[in-house]
């Protein structure tokens, strides 16, 4: 714990640290461009100098230099104010005035800092730079000539990302930063180097000269692209959300967020239902809410009526219906919509348990059945962190492009009965080792093995067993009892008159013939095509709900918006529907609602991981029946409806992942 | 019919009050394309200044006084414009009176009455249908 | 009291010998390198340090005390490994050149000297892209000598094992840094590294790495040969030792020689140049240490002792030693002008100061050049140049704000003088 004094404050800092950090603690301002904590440290800026004594006579750049005992350091001096204005002046030459047409204005670091840092004027009389555009795919829009060559998205690219798709050509003052070929980037974490660009050179393109960000009103909410459950602001302008940024929370998504979770919402506003509409003879047609709550009550569910949730939905959605259910007298609640029949009696069994945090800890990993980069993207970082600290990989599944070195074991589950030796090996030597099983694994019969498996090599004080879900919804309705023995094809057979489907697009609708289908959702997608009664519902920016991510953490989401047309809040069309059918669900109220359900579900009613309780003593000879796993994900860009319906996502999913030539319009 | 027109309206031509003023003071000096007819006085006001003024041939809308009589009726030139002014060469176009708040009114590109597509405003959602 | 024939360590600077094996051996070299190595690890840097061999790259940094901050043993398994700078860029400077094509096995037995003294594993001869012929006659010269059994397995029979590789850069100045040497070593974009850490701890692939220059590696075998005494002999206090001179321009016999440190200018330039071209009225200034030191007006320079402490009390530096000499027929401003051209065309681009801050010095040069500004511009292109100095990563910024330092410092009036005879050229048209 070296002891500086920062402007005459003397105050004690961690081992490690850096100067830059001490000044931090000691709460002075430094100025910076290219450092960023979460990537490695270029010092090319040379923004932040401070004068530090013992050292030489000249300013120092705080952030590489290490904060080492009874050093001076000074951040208000006359070099160190001379210094800044001099790097900011030469910033500047070079860097066009166009702040007015920038979509950085307003949150641009160079234009912060040049007002607390620069100089009033500029001595600069030639002639400025100007460097040709760059194509970095349908999210990145680049604008080369404001680069000001911090490297962050160079490093991010290669740290985080870790692929090399963003590099630098060319020297001294030609230096220009582009994709490899000016081929779009086409990793799935792409557009995190935009909210790291601290210039206009790296802007958003669906969201270019859409808004200005003091306009926008900001709501916390939760992605739900997938389970990982991202911290998100959504910025919002009138009844339309305009983008949606990562805000940071290091448990979770650190300060990343998926290029899905960052641009489907555009699809927000597209292919929404906004009426109601009922089948009559094969046709779906305009009607009114009476009109369909009495088609509903007119179909006598009684008992035999199923709930079944989609991906997307909040817990209090699905506790309503729950209760819907239950005042009905059915219990008959299914939320994994492929069909997929794993016990769910144990929670704890169906979480990530090791935590997101935690896994970049581990020292063996064992993937089972999971395109981790598809499925969950912000966890194949984590993955990458751990590789990075020495972690060996090994996959259960077809091969897919990791970021780090992995070793492929076949893609039948059966290898995990009889790993080859020198494998077994490394997880037996392992102090830490971890097995995830993701949705491929699951439908494939893994479960049981990989359990055993990670039983085998439990270790203290440390839980391995990891279940990746894919579903924002997965996790909260296994807690909320959206599981049936069976699967899916229990509630088929179970034939119910009357199915609820919740947002649930993925269901095959085959089974359900003889059932009057209601579906509560906000987009024309396949269960709309699907359904015969259709109850316009509200997306997860126009309604406030409870999110558990796959870790078996609750996150609250705010309502940022509100739904358009006719749609309601999902909870909302529940009750309605339940005075319809003459049953008595117990809430009136949104705040009723969650306390009823928080009564219930008590985990539900904190934020943070929740006790799931123990893992359940894998089954005796789990030795697996074997079957050959397929991923889940066929196309990264579209996996959800409100996806399905963006055209960004569209574009992305035409371009990058299936590799079409876009031509530009207009240009 | 016209007659009584003349006597209680005032937006076609001139009252009878002008006309009998113009009679009795002004000298026709010319008329143009469209029928107006040009008055100067027959003597000058007490500042030793012309006056001058034009009689529409129907509407009463300083727009249709044509460019060429607009300089003469300010007193630009006092020759009448077809012996001051050169005359109209080939290329030059046909003079058109201010056609705001008709029909005839111009309209800029992508006006929505001119089957123009509005931009997308802040909120505006694209709706799902069966059919699509 | 000039240099005696026998007391020069290139003894084929000029290649009237030929460079091979065979030649090399009757010139000295490899001359019972196995005994030299006997000495030890710690006697062979106790015997440089006490030499006072500083740097011959440019820096002056005492080349002992460079060595023993090398690991004494590797603790984790790392090996450690010595680097040669032979990517001699900058203008004015030749020695490195004239030391690979006509005395190569020096350089390569200094190698395995300096390495073994450091405990390095290997070294890298990093040698400038555009020598093409001197990498081809140094790869040879590595390959006679490990087909002799000098250098690789069991070196020249003393039970220590070094390899030397040669690696062609690709025509980079700053790849002449340190650090960006490394980068390019190691295959990536040549840009100078932070400091710390520095290479002694972690350099090339992560291991503990000492960076030398030709030069400073190809003397060691002669000093360890003829005693520490013998080198520190020649030159002021802490200025020791032989040095290669490199003198071009405005002299008679332009010429590389080698000469003892400290000898005064006017020697140097008498003995082995043959006078300044039109006599030496006729000087205008020295640069003395290549391109990236301030140049020195003719009366400061003239009999000035050459060496590290005699031109830093003038307010430049010894640098290579490549002495650019400049008569009054000199267009002195753009001879720095193109200086500033050479340094906005090779600074890497990495840190703002430099890369921002050399293109704008170039232009404001070339607009002093036809007089084409204003007074006061003069003033800001100091301080631009003070904006850039120091607040760098690598000393290309320093290198290429000190030439125009120098400029204004020496030639303010013949700035001015430009300025006001271009303005009144242009008040004459405008009446």
């Amino acid at each position: 714990m070296p002891k500086v004094t920062v402007d005459g404050q003397e105050i004690e800092v961690p081992d490690g640290a850096t100067v830059l950090q001490a000044c931090e603690l000691a709460g002075k301002e430094i100025p910076r461009f290219c450092y960023h904590e979460r990537l490695s440290i270029a010092g090319n800026c040379r923004m932040c100098l401070v004068e530090v004594k013992p050292g030489p006579p000249k300013p120092q750049a705080s952030c590489a230099l290490p904060a080492t005992e009874g050093q001076e350091i000074r951040t208000d001096s006359q070099m160190v104010k001379t210094a800044r204005e001099g790097v900011m002046e030469f910033l500047l030459i070079n860097h066009p005035l166009d702040c007015p047409i920038c979509d950085q204005g307003g949150e641009c670091d160079l234009q912060d800092q040049a007002v607390a840092y620069g100089r009033g004027g500029s001595r600069y009389h030639e002639n400025k730079r100007a460097v040709t555009e760059k194509y970095m795919g349908p999210l990145i829009k680049t604008i080369m000539t404001r680069c000001i060559h911090c490297t962050r998205c160079v490093r991010f690219s290669e740290e985080v990302a870790g692929v090399d798709e963003i590099g630098a050509l060319y020297r001294g003052e030609d230096m220009q930063i582009t994709t490899y070929l000016e081929q779009a980037a086409q990793h799935e974490l792409s557009a995190n180097v935009i909210d790291l660009c601290p210039v206009g050179a790296l802007t958003s393109r669906p969201y270019a000269f859409e808004a200005r960000p003091w306009e926008l009103k900001k709501t916390l909410s939760i992605d739900v692209s997938d389970a990982v459950g991202a911290n998100i602001r959504l910025d919002s302008r009138g009844r339309e959300v305009m983008r949606a940024l990562p805000r940071i929370n290091d448990d979770v998504n650190e300060e990343w967020l998926s290029d899905k979770g960052r641009y489907m919402v555009d699809g927000l506003t597209r292919r929404r239902l906004d009426k109601v509409w009922i089948r009559k003879r094969g046709k779906l047609q305009q009607a009114t809410w009476e009109e369909a709550f009495k088609a509903i009550a007119r179909a006598k569910p009684g008992k035999s009526i199923a709930a079944i949730a989609g991906d997307l939905v909040d817990c209090e959605t699905m506790f309503a219906a729950r209760k819907l259910l239950g005042a009905m007298g059915s219990g008959l609640l299914e939320g994994r919509q492929t069909g997929m029949d794993y016990p769910a009696d144990n929670l704890a069994a169906m979480a990530f348990n090791s935590t997101f945090a935690g896994i970049e800890t581990a020292d063996a990993i064992l993937i089972v059945g999971s395109q981790v980069r598809h499925e969950a993207a912000l966890v194949n970082v984590r993955l990458r962190k751990a590789a990075r600290r020495g972690a060996k990989v090994f996959v259960v599944g077809p091969q897919w492009e990791t970021t780090y070195p992995a070793e492929f074991l076949g893609e039948d589950v059966s290898v995990l009965g009889n790993l080859p030796a020198e494998v077994a090996e490394v997880f037996d030597k392992a102090e830490r080792p971890a097995v995830i099983v993701g949705a491929g694994g699951l439908a494939a019969g893994a479960f049981e093995p990989a359990l055993a498996l990670a039983q085998g090599w439990s270790r203290e004080g440390w839980n391995g067993f990891n279940v990746l879900h894919t579903a924002a919804a997965r996790m909260g309705g296994l807690m909320l009892g959206y599981a049936q023995k069976g699967g899916m094809a229990e509630v088929a057979k179970a034939e119910p008159k009357v199915v609820l489907a919740l947002g649930a697009d993925e269901v095959d609708w085959s089974a359900f013939d003889k059932s009057l289908k209601v579906y509560i959702g906000h987009h024309g997608d396949k269960g709309a095509h699907a359904a015969d009664i259709i109850l316009p519902g509200a997306t997860y920016a126009e309604k406030d709900g409870t999110y558990v991510n796959t870790e078996g953490r609750v996150q609250f989401a705010e309502k940022a918006v509100f739904a358009p047309g006719d749609a309601r809040e999902d909870w909302t069309i529940l009750r309605a529907l339940a005075d319809a059918l003459g049953v008595e669900v117990g809430f009136d109220s949104f705040a009723e609602l969650q306390s009823a359900m928080i009564a219930e579900v008590p985990a539900l009613g904190v934020e943070g991981l929740a006790d799931l309780g123990p893992l359940p003593k894998a089954a005796k000879g789990g030795k697996g029946k074997g079957g050959t796993i397929s991923y889940p994900v066929a196309d990264f860009y579209l996996t959800n409806p409100i996806a399905r319906a963006s055209a960004v996502m569209q574009r992305c999913s035409a371009e990058l992942a299936r590799g079409e030539e876009i031509l530009e319009a207009a240009e | 019919m016209k007659f009584l027109a003349k006597i209680f309206t005032w937006w076609d031509g001139a009252t009878i009050g002008t006309l009998l003023h113009s009679w009795r003071h002004g000298e026709h000096v010319g008329t143009d394309a469209q029928g107006n007819r040009y008055y100067r006085s027959r003597r000058k006001s007490a500042d030793g200044r012309e006056r001058r003024w034009v009689i529409y041939e129907g509407a009463n809308d300083a727009s249709r006084v044509p460019s060429e009589w607009h300089g003469w009726l300010h007193g630009a030139f006092d020759d009448v414009p077809e012996s001051h002014l050169p005359p109209a060469r080939i290329w030059e176009a046909d003079f058109t009176p201010n056609a705001t708040g008709t029909q005839g009114a111009y309209l800029p590109q992508g006006a929505l009455q001119r089957g123009g597509r509005r931009a997308a405003a802040t909120g505006d959602y694209e709706a799902w249908s069966p059919d699509s | 009291m000039s240099l005696a024939d026998k007391d020069r360590i290139f003894t084929n600077l000029y290649g009237f010998q030929d460079w091979g094996l065979k030649a090399a051996q009757a010139r000295g070299d490899w001359d019972d390198t196995k005994s030299l190595i006997a000495r030890g690890q710690d006697s062979i840097i106790e015997e440089i340090k006490a030499s006072g061999l500083r740097g011959r790259g440019g820096a002056g940094f005492p080349t002992g005390l460079k060595w023993s901050f090398m690991p004494k043993e590797s603790k984790d398994g790392r090996p450690s490994f010595l680097v040669i700078n032979a990517d001699e860029s900058e203008p004015g400077s030749c020695k490195d050149r004239e030391i690979i094509r006509h005395d190569p096995h020096k350089l390569i037995e200094g190698a395995l000297c300096a390495g073994f003294a450091m405990r390095a594993r290997a070294a890298y001869i990093y040698i400038r892209g555009e020598f093409i012929r001197e990498a081809e006659t140094l790869q040879a010269a590595i390959d006679e000598a490990y087909d002799a059994g000098l250098i690789g397995k069991n070196a020249s029979g003393s039970g220590y094992d070094f390899d030397v590789f040669m690696h062609r850069g690709a025509g980079a100045y700053i790849c002449g840094e340190e650090t960006a040497m490394i980068e390019s070593l190691e295959g990536k974009k040549g840009q100078p590294r932070l400091k710390p850490p520095f290479p002694a701890g972690a350099g090339l692939y992560g291991c503990p790495t000492t960076v030398n220059n030709v030069e400073s590696i190809a003397v060691v075998p002669t000093i360890l040969r003829r005693g520490a005494s013998w080198f520190s002999g020649f030159g002021r206090e802490n200025n020791a030792g032989t040095k290669l001179f490199q003198i071009s321009g405005h002299v008679e016999k332009p010429c590389v020689v080698e000469e003892a440190m400290s000898i005064p200018f006017r020697e140097l330039i008498e003995k082995h140049c043959g006078g300044i071209r039109g006599g030496w009225d006729n000087l205008l200034a020295v640069i003395p240490g290549g391109s990236s030191v301030p140049l020195v007006p003719a009366e400061q320079i003239m009999d000035a002792p050459m060496d590290f402490d005699g031109l830093k009390e003038l307010g430049s530096g010894l640098g290579t030693a490549g002495v650019i000499v400049m008569d009054k027929s000199t267009d002195v401003v753009r001879a720095i002008s193109r200086i500033s051209y050479f340094y906005k065309h090779e600074s890497c681009g990495q840190c703002t100061p430099c890369r921002e801050g050399t293109g704008w010095m170039w232009r404001v040069m070339e607009r002093l050049r036809t007089g084409d500004a204003a007074i006061e511009e003069i003033d800001m292109l100091h301080q631009v140049t003070k904006q850039v100095e120091g607040h760098t990563i690598c000393a290309l910024g320093d290198a290429a704000a000190w030439p125009i330092q120098g400029l204004i410092r020496h030639f303010r009036p013949e700035l001015e003088r430009r300025i006001e005879e271009h303005n009144a050229k242009f008040a004459e048209a405008a009446e």
